[in-house]
C-alpha cells in the first residue's frame, strides 16, 4: 500500500493530508504566508505528524501560485515576436499582450513559403537591447510543422545577447498560432517565478527529512515530477484536484456529477465511466486563451456565502461576498441563512438566520410561511444555477465535434449520473440538487481537504500524438514539439506502431512514469494523392494516459 | 461583425474510392489552416457538431429509386452531409446565429429530383433537402440559392425547375467547356415557374474582376427583385486558379468577396479539389467574410500563372449574354395522356447520365400547367428495364393540383401499368409515400 503526502498550496490557506497504508493517516490546515512558503510547508509537515518520513512514496502538490500571479497581473513582461504570415489578420482576434509581427511564412504541411528578413532582425536586436527586454518569446505560423524560423532567429538572436531567456513556439505542438504565441508567453513570463517556488518546496522537504520525489498536479488532474513539468500546466489544479478527490470516493466505473460549493464560487465538473471529462479547447485563463490541456470545469460565481439582495421582483443573488453569512455574525443574508433556517445545516444563528432572511421582506410578511418559502427558493434558485451549468457540461461533452462518420454513427450513450457534492453549504443543498439533476446525492469526504486528497491520489497522466507526413519525411509530436524526419516507409503499417511505441517508452522513460493502463487510439491513414498516384500517407495516432487516482477515500 | 456558425465535417474516414478526387485527404488542410488561424476562437464563430438526415427529410426533396433500402448502404456520409446542413439552417432560423457554412463531404449539387446513384460525386442534394426541410419546419416561403461552383448546379435546378418560389442562380463555367455540360441561358425553369431558374456560363478566364462584375450587375439585381426570405450559397471552390480542371482563374480573396456581395445565410460547401493550393485559403476567405473579417489578408502560396480577361473585353460579353437570356420565350408542349387527371399537362423529356457508376436513366417529366400554384409534377424514370415513378403535389397545392396528384399516384399502380416503384411526395401536407408493387406502401 501507498504512503503519499498531498498538500495544496492556496491563496489563504495550505491544506495537507497524509495518507499511511492507503488510509488517512492526519490533515492538516495552516495559514499560507505568501512571503514564507517554505515555513508554510513546514508546518504543515508538522501538523500531519508523519511518524517516519522515509517510508513516504511520494509528495503531491497542488499550488495556485502561477494561476494567481496571472490572475493579478504579477507577471514579468515578455518580447512576443511573430512570424504571422498571411491569412487572418493577427487583430481580428483580442490579444491581451502587445507583439512584434516579422516576415517569413511556413504553409500547413510546414514548406517555406518566405523567409525571414535579416534587415527587420537587425533593428529588432537594437530594439531588444534598448528596451532592455530579458525574456524573448518566437512564435512562427505552422511552427508545429517546421520550426526553422523560430530557431534560427534565437540562434540570431543569442549571439549578441547570450543571457536572453527565450522559448520557441513549436515546443507547443498543437494547432492555433493565437493560443500557442499566448500559452508560449504565459509559460516563459512564469517560469522564474515557479522554478522559485520549487526550489523553496524542495528545501522545506529537505529540511523535513523527506526523500520521496516530489510531483505537481496539473490542470489535466495529472502528476508529473517536479523538474519535468511545464510551469504553466500547473494552473487550474485546485479545480481538478476536487474531482480527483470526489473520484476516489465513487465506483470505479460510474459517471458522476462533482459539486464544490464554495464562499463565493462553485466548482463543477464530470466523470463519465471513470474518468473526468477533459475541456475540448485549451485552459482560458484571464485574457490568456491557452493551449493547456485542462478538465472541463464550470466555474460560477455564486456560493454559500454570496449576498441576496432584495428587489421590487423579490430577490436577486448577487456574485460577490461581503463577509461571513448573517447567521454567522455578517451583516448580509445569504444562501447560508436559508440552509439555517431550514434547518439543513446546524452551524450558525437560528434567530440570526431568521432575521437576515426577515430583512428581505417588508416587516408585516415576516411570517414563518413566507420565510419559510423564501429560503427555500433561495435554494432553489442556487440549485438552479448549478444545474444550468451541469447541463452545459453535459452538452460540451455531448456535442463534442465530430469529424468521421463512424464517430456521428455512434453517438456517446446517455449515462446514469450520480451526484457527490462537497465544500461548506454542501449538506444545504443535498436535497434540493437531488430533486433538480435526478440523481442521487452523496456528501463528500473530508471537505475541508479535498484538494489535497485530489493531489495525494492523482495519478500521471500522459499523451503522445504522433503526425507522421511520409511524403514530405517528417514526423513531430504535439505534446512536445518534437519534429524529426522519417525515414521509414511511404506506406507504413506496422512500422507506425512500432514507431510510436518507442516514442512513447522514451518520453515515459523521461518522465519517470509507468506505461501499463495506456488507451490507444486507432491510427488515421490519409493517402496523399497527386495525378492519380497515392505517393505517400498523412497519419496520425495518440497514446494516452487519462487522469485517475490510486486508491480510495476510506472514512 | 456577424455571429457565424461553423460546421465543420471532413468525413475524415470516407472516400468515394482510393485515389477519387473525394477522398480522407480534401479537407484535411482546410482544418490545418482554420485550426492554426485560431478561427474557432474568434468570440462571433459558433461551432456546431453534425447530425445525420432522415430519409424523410430526404424524400422530402429528392426521390430514391427504385426505392430507398437500394441505397442505404453507402449513404450515411451524404446523410450526414444533409443533416449538417439541416443544422445549421436551423440555427440560422431559430436566430442562434446571423449565417453558417456547411463545410461538409460529401457534396450534392449534382444530385437531382430523381436518383439512382452517384453523379458528379454526389448522391443526395444538400441544399434541396434543407430548403424543403425549412419550407415544411418553419413555413419559409421564398428561398434564393446561388450556385457558385464552377460546374452548373443541374442536381438543384432540376429538383426546382418548376418551383415558383426557390429562385436558383447558377454561375458556372460554359457548358460547352466543361461538366456536366449544361447550365445554358434557354432553361429558365418550368411553365408555372418560369424565369426562376437563371443560368449564367462564363468564358473560361474569367477572373475575380469579371465574376464580382457579373453579381453586382445581373445576380444581385435579381435576387433583390425576387426578395427572398434567405439565401443560400452552393460554394464550390472550383473556380480557383489552381483547380486541376476548370479555368476561372479566381482566387481566395476573389472568393471572400464573392461572399461579401451575396450575404449569404447559409454557405454549403461543394465541390472543389485543388486541395492544397486552394481549399484551406478559400475556406478560411469564405468563412472570414462571413463573419464580417477582413479577407483580404487571406493569400495563396501560388501565384496567378494567366492573365484573366480584361473587364473592357468581358463586359459587352456579358451584356449581351444578359440581353440574349431575357429574350428566351418559352415553349413548352402540352402532352396530356388518357389516364392524366384533368388539366394540361406539359411535357418535358430529359435524361440524366450517372458518371461514377456510368450509366443513363431516362425521365418523361410531366407538369400540370396552374396559374395557381407550382402545379403537380409527374416524372417517368426509367434506368435499364427498371421503371420508377415520382409524383409530387406541391407546397401550397391548389385543391386541383393536390387532387389530380391523388387521382395520378392511385392509377400509376394500376395492374396494367408497368411501373414497380415510385415516391409520392406530397409537399403540401409534408407526407412521402413510398410504393413497392410487391411491398405495398411505405409512409414517411
Amino acid at each position: 500500500m501507498f504512503n503519499r503526502v498531498g498538500i495544496d498550496v492556496g491563496g489563504t490557506y495550505t491544506d495537507a493530508v497524509y495518507f499511511r497504508n492507503g488510509r488517512i493517516q492526519n490533515t492538516a490546515k495552516v495559514p499560507t504566508q505568501s512571503e514564507n512558503l517554505v515555513e508554510t510547508l513546514m508546518n504543515a509537515f508538522d501538523t500531519l505528524k508523519i511518524a517516519n518520513e522515509r517510508e513516504i512514496n511520494q509528495i503531491t502538490v497542488s499550488t495556485t501560485l502561477v494561476t494567481n500571479a496571472i490572475l493579478q497581473n504579477r507577471i514579468p513582461p515578455v518580447k512576443l515576436l511573430l512570424f504571422s504570415g498571411n491569412g487572418m489578420k493577427v487583430d481580428a482576434l483580442p490579444w491581451p499582450v502587445s507583439y512584434t509581427e516579422l516576415s517569413g511564412e511556413m504553409d500547413f504541411r510546414g514548406r517555406e513559403i518566405a523567409a525571414p528578413n535579416h534587415r527587420e532582425w537587425e533593428k529588432l536586436q537594437l530594439s531588444l537591447l534598448r528596451d532592455n527586454f530579458a525574456h524573448v518569446a518566437i512564435v512562427g505560423k505552422f511552427s508545429h510543422r517546421n520550426r526553422l524560423h523560430e530557431e534560427k532567429l534565437a540562434e540570431y538572436l543569442k549571439q549578441s545577447n547570450s543571457t536572453l531567456k527565450m522559448a520557441l513556439g513549436h515546443e507547443w505542438g498543437q494547432a492555433n498560432f493565437y493560443r500557442r504565441s499566448l500559452t508560449t508567453y504565459l509559460n516563459l513570463s512564469v517560469s522564474d517565478l515557479y522554478h522559485q517556488f520549487a526550489q523553496q518546496l524542495q528545501t522545506a522537504v529537505s529540511a523535513r527529512n523527506i526523500q520521496a520525489p516530489i510531483y505537481i498536479l496539473k490542470a489535466d488532474g495529472g502528476s508529473l515530477p517536479l523538474a519535468k513539468i511545464r510551469p504553466i500546466d500547473s494552473i487550474y489544479s485546485g479545480p481538478a484536484a476536487s474531482v480527483l478527490a470526489a473520484l476516489a470516493q465513487t465506483e470505479p466505473d460510474s459517471s458522476s456529477i462533482i459539486v464544490d460549493i464554495g464562499g463565493t464560487t462553485t466548482d463543477i465538473g464530470l466523470t463519465l465511466a471513470g474518468i473526468p471529462l477533459l475541456g475540448s479547447k485549451g485552459a482560458q485563463i484571464g485574457a490568456f486563451s491557452t493551449l493547456v490541456r485542462s478538465l472541463a470545469v464550470r466555474s460560477i460565481p455564486v456560493g454559500g456565502d454570496s449576498v441576496i439582495r432584495a428587489t421590487d421582483q423579490g430577490f436577486i443573488i448577487e456574485n460577490y461576498r461581503l463577509g461571513p453569512a448573517y447567521c454567522l455574525g455578517g451583516n448580509k443574508p445569504t444562501p447560508t441563512d436559508a440552509m439555517r433556517y431550514l434547518e439543513l445545516i446546524d452551524y450558525g444563528d437560528e434567530k440570526l438566520a431568521e432575521n437576515g432572511l426577515g430583512s428581505l421582506l417588508p416587516p408585516e410578511q415576516r411570517t414563518p410561511k413566507i420565510l419559510h418559502d423564501l429560503a427555500t427558493e433561495i435554494i432553489d434558485r442556487v440549485v438552479e444555477r448549478i444545474a444550468e451549468a451541469v447541463d452545459s457540461l453535459k452538452r460540451e461533452w455531448k456535442e463534442e465535434p465530430a469529424y468521421k462518420v463512424w464517430e456521428v454513427l455512434h453517438p456517446h450513450e446517455n449515462k446514469e449520473f450520480n451526484t457527490i457534492v462537497s465544500g461548506g453549504g454542501a449538506r444545504g443543498i443535498t436535497k434540493a440538487l437531488g430533486k433538480r439533476l435526478k440523481t442521487s446525492v452523496q456528501l463528500g469526504a473530508f471537505p475541508e481537504v479535498s484538494n489535497a486528497i485530489g493531489a495525494a491520489l492523482a495519478r500521471p497522466t500522459f499523451d503522445c500524438t504522433l503526425h507522421l507526413d511520409t511524403y514530405m519525411k517528417q514526423y513531430r509530436v504535439e505534446e512536445t514539439g518534437e519534429q524529426g524526419k522519417w525515414t521509414g516507409s511511404l506506406r507504413p503499417y506496422r512500422e507506425v506502431e512500432g514507431f510510436l511505441e518507442t516514442l512513447v517508452q522514451q518520453q515515459v522513460a523521461h518522465y519517470g512514469i509507468e506505461s501499463k493502463d495506456m488507451e490507444k487510439e486507432p491510427f488515421d491513414f490519409f493517402p496523399i494523392v497527386q495525378n492519380y498516384q497515392t505517393v505517400g500517407q498523412i497519419i496520425r495516432g495518440a497514446v494516452h494516459l487519462r487522469p485517475g487516482v490510486i486508491g480510495r477515500v476510506q472514512e | 461583425m456577424k455571429r457565424t456558425g461553423i460546421l465543420f465535417f471532413p468525413a475524415f474516414d470516407w472516400s468515394l474510392g482510393d485515389s477519387h478526387p473525394e477522398r480522407e485527404e480534401r479537407l484535411l488542410y482546410t482544418q490545418e489552416q482554420l485550426f492554426e488561424e485560431g478561427i474557432l476562437d474568434l468570440p462571433q464563430i459558433k461551432q456546431f457538431s453534425p447530425r445525420v438526415a432522415s430519409l424523410k427529410d430526404v424524400l422530402r426533396a429528392q426521390a430514391l429509386f427504385p426505392n430507398p433500402g437500394v441505397h442505404t448502404e453507402g449513404l450515411d456520409p451524404h446523410l450526414i452531409s444533409a443533416g449538417s446542413s439541416l443544422l445549421l439552417g436551423e440555427a440560422q432560423v431559430n436566430g442562434d446565429i446571423d449565417n453558417g457554412f456547411v463545410m461538409a463531404r460529401p457534396p450534392g449539387h449534382h444530385s437531382g429530383a430523381t436518383v439512382w446513384g452517384n453523379r458528379g460525386f454526389c448522391s443526395l442534394n444538400n441544399e434541396a433537402i434543407l430548403v424543403n426541410y425549412l419550407r415544411a419546419r418553419f413555413g419559409i416561403k421564398r428561398i434564393a440559392i446561388v450556385d457558385t461552383d464552377v460546374h452548373h448546379g443541374d442536381g438543384t435546378q432540376d429538383i426546382f425547375y418548376h418551383d415558383p418560389n426557390v429562385l436558383f442562380i447558377s454561375l458556372h463555367q460554359d457548358g460547352r467547356t466543361l461538366y456536366p455540360g449544361s447550365g445554358f441561358i434557354n432553361e429558365k425553369g418550368g411553365p408555372n415557374a418560369w424565369d426562376q431558374t437563371l443560368n449564367i456560363p462564363l468564358p473560361p478566364g474569367t477572373g475575380d474582376e469579371g465574376y464580382h462584375y457579373v453579381l453586382e450587375n445581373w445576380v444581385l439585381p435579381r435576387l433583390q427583385a425576387f426578395a427572398p426570405e434567405m439565401i443560400i450559397n452552393s460554394a464550390g471552390q472550383d473556380n480557383h486558379f489552381t483547380d486541376p480542371l476548370a479555368s476561372m482563374n479566381l482566387t481566395a480573396s476573389g472568393y471572400g468577396r464573392i461572399t461579401e456581395l451575396l450575404k449569404p445565410d447559409l454557405a454549403v460547401l461543394e465541390g472543389g479539389y485543388s486541395i492544397e493550393g486552394a481549399l484551406p485559403y478559400v475556406n478560411l476567405a469564405i468563412l472570414l467574410a462571413l463573419a464580417g473579417e477582413d479577407y483580404y489578408h487571406v493569400r495563396e502560396p501560388q501565384k496567378l500563372k494567366r492573365t484573366s480577361l480584361t473587364l473592357a473585353a468581358l463586359k459587352p460579353y456579358i451584356e449581351e449574354l444578359k440581353k440574349q437570356q431575357q429574350t428566351v420565350k418559352q415553349g413548352f408542349t402540352v402532352q396530356n395522356k388518357p389516364n392524366f387527371p384533368k388539366g394540361n399537362w406539359i411535357y418535358i423529356p430529359h435524361s440524366v447520365y450517372y458518371d461514377t457508376e456510368g450509366f443513363q436513366e431516362t425521365r418523361h417529366d410531366y407538369v400540370r400547367e396552374c396559374s395557381n400554384c407550382a402545379g403537380t409534377v409527374f416524372i417517368e424514370s426509367r434506368r435499364y428495364t427498371e421503371k420508377s415513378i415520382l409524383v409530387r403535389i406541391p407546397f401550397e397545392a391548389c385543391p386541383n393540383c393536390e387532387q389530380a396528384g391523388y387521382d395520378l399516384w392511385e392509377h400509376l399502380q394500376q395492374p396494367n401499368e408497368s411501373f414497380t416503384n415510385g415516391l409520392l411526395q406530397n409537399q403540401l401536407h409534408d407526407k412521402q409515400y413510398v410504393w413497392n408493387r410487391k411491398e405495398g406502401m411505405r409512409e414517411f
